[in-house]
């Protein structure tokens, strides 16, 4: 029984590798799996170090500033970078349509700048191919170039019946060809185990990456299992071929893209301008953090004054003008951080419509799985959102205290009068070091696996459907 | 004749035939009802901003009595309405922001603020026509074309029917015309239907259909040619769809990674960094440092440029301008860059008619990256149009009337 199973097996590898259409179909998709690989590779390392050095210089440049008033150090702000995981050189995810880096500041909330799809040449779509890429839409077709004669060939040649009357069962000749398929699909995981291996040396989690590499085994599995039920079921290769084709066409190319359709007008999120535009009265019941002399900051005023038991303000042991601007920008922040989390909010809600589109596709389930493992999914673009914003606020409230306790009030409302005067503004460049170091780093292996789990049951689905009708198929195959 | 009602007789039958034309339409359909949807998305989002941005100008009005405050707190909208043919080929406004909120401060520390959709979006890509049109078409013409002879020969016509031919070829040559012919109008009818739903006009309709024509064209001759080797279906069909593969996605990916090597482009992050530097330091600096080269751009505020006390806000706005003049030569060369990859990519795109299709289709709609760095330049001319609003009122220390403001200028799109 076994020996039946891998005699046949190997019959079809070494059928294989004599047909030159195999072999040649296989040596392309090695070179370009190769070639994409290496330049996929090359270029998240780059980014990860340039962008891990543009952090430190960031932080640099921050801290050596000489001294000043400490609202002036508010708007002179500071930059993070979102720097790439080690896994992004497999699946750089939503690394290139995101902006990279952000500048920091008082009182608002920037985007994400520098977008690299925005500087990139236009070329129809395929253009920015990566590793993930090649897996997940071409892989397939070769899976489906070399294996969609595996069983119809035989009945076309008029071999199928000689096979089955040896005593070869359906079930026995299905298994061996299924068998003969999974093994090339998992020697062309080859070069994704050599990346994952080098990934994990780069300081990737272990488990994650081997979830990475699994994910890629189960996709690839569902698509030999899938190959393998229409040549058992078509009469002709040709007919086997142009179903699978029309699958592969559906499957890869229209499925993700009606599933982003889908998404956005199922749940239809403002962008950034629309949220920025409707917050502006909430923004102005808050106050200009700038203007402690402005009506709304009245009332703490009064508390202040009380609480201190003094009349004027000049008396306070603090600085008005720097309580004021500590309340004006944690309320302002409060406000901001509501919009904010709103829009993210929405759009994961669109992220995870898009992804349910992964029951109908395995490669919109493949894509999601591998972007969360890698840890370059929206998920992870919206901690680095978060992150920034708590990078922000420290710095930002750290400054307004150095402000509030350090600088009397008395120099602050004179500064403009002479150099003198503004001199006396002017803190400690030592008063900088309330800036935290920000590195980012990828989010907990549990957190990443928990996040795929979805999409690999999607997969899990699929391989149990069609391995479970193949089964069926196998056991009344026909000559 | 008899011989083309024969033929036509024969693709009614064909059920596999009709399978592929029946997707042809339904995805040029489904592509064409989707751009039309998300232009008139975006379309009813820019109608909604212009009314709030207006209505949050008209708040502020009266609030501050200073021309410096108006300055500084007065945001204008910008905008770039997506144009008629949009709907076929969406372009750059996936990635490439068409809205902006700007005010008088330092425009480079503005014009890079991305308001894009979600992320997942823009890295899988919208379904429009000029998907449909330059990835999809030929992968059906494949499909349709692949096993012309070679299905004959299977079935042991082939030779039959060379024979029996008028003259060699032409049963086949009459097949693959009826073919290409209704794949080439299962993509231009829906189209037309939607350009002329959408008001583009008939010259750019018939443009984009000579264009989706000569590409189906393309395809065909490369089915031609594996034809001629006399190989068998599902060897046609593998070498076909490696063709593609190699045309639509191997070419375009090395392209693009020669474009980027031959043409670098200064870090984003540096503009930014060298604007915000200058403008800092200002502060610090002696006020004539600002003023100086504030007044080589501007000589008619020469006689203005004294700053008597710590803070002014004429010499604020000076050094915003200043900031952006530093940042000028890196603005000039990343805009530069991007001009010159695109040309380059455009040039080297005849190397795979799929990317060629893709951005003459954009180009048209006018959504390429020469639209998109078209709208950045009308932002541009906008703040400079602002700055040269506020400067007099600035330097000349005028009182803010509501007559002044109403002098204020607007932000036109294009074409209003």
């Amino acid at each position: 029984m076994m020996g039946q199973l891998t005699t046949i097996a190997q019959a079809e590898w070494q059928l294989w590798l004599r047909s030159r259409l195999a072999l040649c179909t296989l040596l392309v998709f090695a070179l370009l799996l190769a070639s994409t690989s290496l330049v996929t590779a090359l270029r998240m390392s780059e980014e990860h170090h340039g962008r891990t050095e543009q952090q430190a210089v960031a932080e640099e440049t921050f801290l050596s500033q000489p001294d000043r008033h400490p609202h002036r150090m508010v708007h002179y702000g500071h930059y993070v970078f979102r720097v790439p995981p080690p896994l992004a050189m497999i699946d750089p995810g939503v690394d290139s349509v995101t902006g990279q880096s952000m500048f920091l500041e008082g009182h608002q909330q920037n985007t994400a700048m520098f977008a690299d799809a925005r500087a990139s040449a236009e070329l129809g779509g395929f253009e920015g191919l990566t590793t993930a890429l090649v897996y997940q839409l071409f892989l397939p077709l070769l899976l489906i170039a070399i294996g969609h004669g595996l069983i119809v060939r035989e009945r076309e040649e008029n071999t199928l019946v000689p096979l089955l009357a040896q005593g070869v069962t359906g079930t026995q000749l299905y298994a061996a060809k299924g068998t003969a398929l999974a093994g090339v699909s998992l020697a062309l995981l080859l070069p994704l185990a050599v990346m994952c291996a080098y990934a994990i040396a780069q300081g990737a989690a272990p488990l994650a990456s081997v979830g990475v590499l699994a994910l890629y085994a189960l996709y690839l599995l569902v698509w030999c299992s899938f190959i393998l039920l229409v040549s058992s079921l078509a009469r002709s290769r040709s007919l086997a071929l142009g179903i699978l084709a029309l699958f592969w066409l559906g499957t890869a190319l229209i499925v993700p893209r009606l599933a982003v359709e889908s998404a956005s007008s199922a749940i239809p999120a403002p962008g950034k301008i629309e949220t920025d535009l409707n917050m502006q009265a909430e923004l102005r019941e808050v106050g200009d953090g700038h203007d402690a002399g402005a009506p709304g900051f009245q009332q703490l005023k009064a508390n202040l004054l009380a609480q201190y038991d003094v009349t004027r303000v000049e008396d306070l042991p603090v600085n008005f003008r720097g309580v004021v601007a500590q309340v004006a920008e944690a309320d302002l922040t409060e406000v901001m951080n509501r919009h904010a989390e709103e829009r993210m909010a929405l759009e994961a809600g669109q992220a995870r419509v898009a992804a349910s589109f992964g029951w109908l596709s395995p490669v919109v389930a493949v894509a999601a799985g591998s972007r969360a493992l890698s840890g370059t999914d929206l998920a992870t673009h919206h901690r680095f959102l978060r992150e920034a914003e708590a990078v922000r606020f420290d710095f930002v409230q750290g400054l307004n205290r150095v402000h509030a306790e350090q600088l009397a009030y008395s120099d602050d409302i004179n500064r403009n009068i002479d150099a003198e005067a503004s001199k006396r503004t002017r803190m400690s460049a030592e008063n900088w070091k309330v800036l935290d170091a920000f590195s980012f780093e990828p989010a907990a292996t549990s957190e990443r696996l928990a996040r795929a789990s979805t999409p690999a049951a999607m997969l899990f689905a699929w391989l149990v459907m069609l391995t479970a009708i193949g089964a069926l198929a196998a056991r009344r195959m026909q000559p | 004749m008899s011989g083309s009602i024969r033929e036509l007789q024969f693709l009614a039958k064909d059920r596999a035939a009709l399978l592929w034309l029946g997707i042809a339409v339904l995805i040029a359909s489904l592509s064409v009802f989707l751009g039309l949807r998300e232009v008139a998305a975006q379309r009813t989002i820019l109608d909604e901003l212009i009314e709030t941005d207006r209505a949050e100008r008209a708040v502020l009005t009266g609030l501050y009595q200073d021309w410096g405050d108006v300055a500084y707190y007065t945001f204008h909208l910008t905008y770039d309405s997506p144009p008629e043919f949009a709907f076929a080929a969406l372009g750059q406004r996936d990635t490439s922001p068409w809205k902006h909120r700007i005010r008088a401060l330092a425009l480079e520390g503005q014009i890079y603020e991305t308001d894009a959709d979600n992320p997942d979006f823009a890295l899988i890509g919208r379904f429009d026509f000029a998907f449909a049109a330059s990835m999809l078409a030929p992968l059906l013409l494949i499909l349709l074309l692949h096993d012309l002879r070679s299905r004959e020969r299977t079935a042991g016509r082939y030779e039959l029917l060379s024979a029996t031919a008028a003259s060699p070829g032409s049963p086949w040559l009459a097949r693959a015309i009826l073919r290409v012919g209704a794949l080439t109008l299962c993509l231009i009818v829906p189209l037309w239907a939607g350009g002329l739903l959408a008001g583009a006009g008939a010259s750019k309709l018939a443009l984009a259909s000579l264009i989706v024509a000569l590409h189906i064209g393309f395809w065909w001759g490369v089915c031609a040619v594996i034809d001629r080797f006399g190989w068998s279906s599902p060897v046609n069909l593998t070498a076909l769809i490696g063709a593609w593969l190699a045309l639509a996605v191997v070419v375009p990916a090395a392209i693009e990674s020669s474009v980027e090597a031959a043409v670098p482009l200064p870090d984003g992050g540096e503009i930014m960094l060298t604007q915000r530097e200058a403008v800092n330091d200002a502060w610090d600096l002696p006020k004539p440092a600002t003023m100086k080269p504030f007044v080589e751009r501007h000589p008619q505020w020469a006689d203005y440029t004294e700053v008597g006390q710590a803070f002014e806000w004429k010499w604020y706005y000076a050094f915003q301008q200043v900031g952006d003049q530093t940042a000028e030569p890196l603005s000039r060369a990343y805009r530069e860059g991007r001009i010159r990859r695109d040309r380059l990519a455009g040039t080297l795109a005849w190397l795979s008619p799929p990317a060629l299709l893709t951005r003459t289709l954009q180009g048209i709609a006018g959504t390429s990256v020469t639209d998109s760095l078209a709208y950045e330049q009308r932002v541009r001319d906008f703040h400079n149009a602002l700055r040269h609003y506020y400067y007099p009122r600035l330097f000349r220390d005028e009182v803010v009337s509501d007559a002044s403001l109403g002098q204020r200028p607007e932000f036109r799109a294009m074409g209003e």
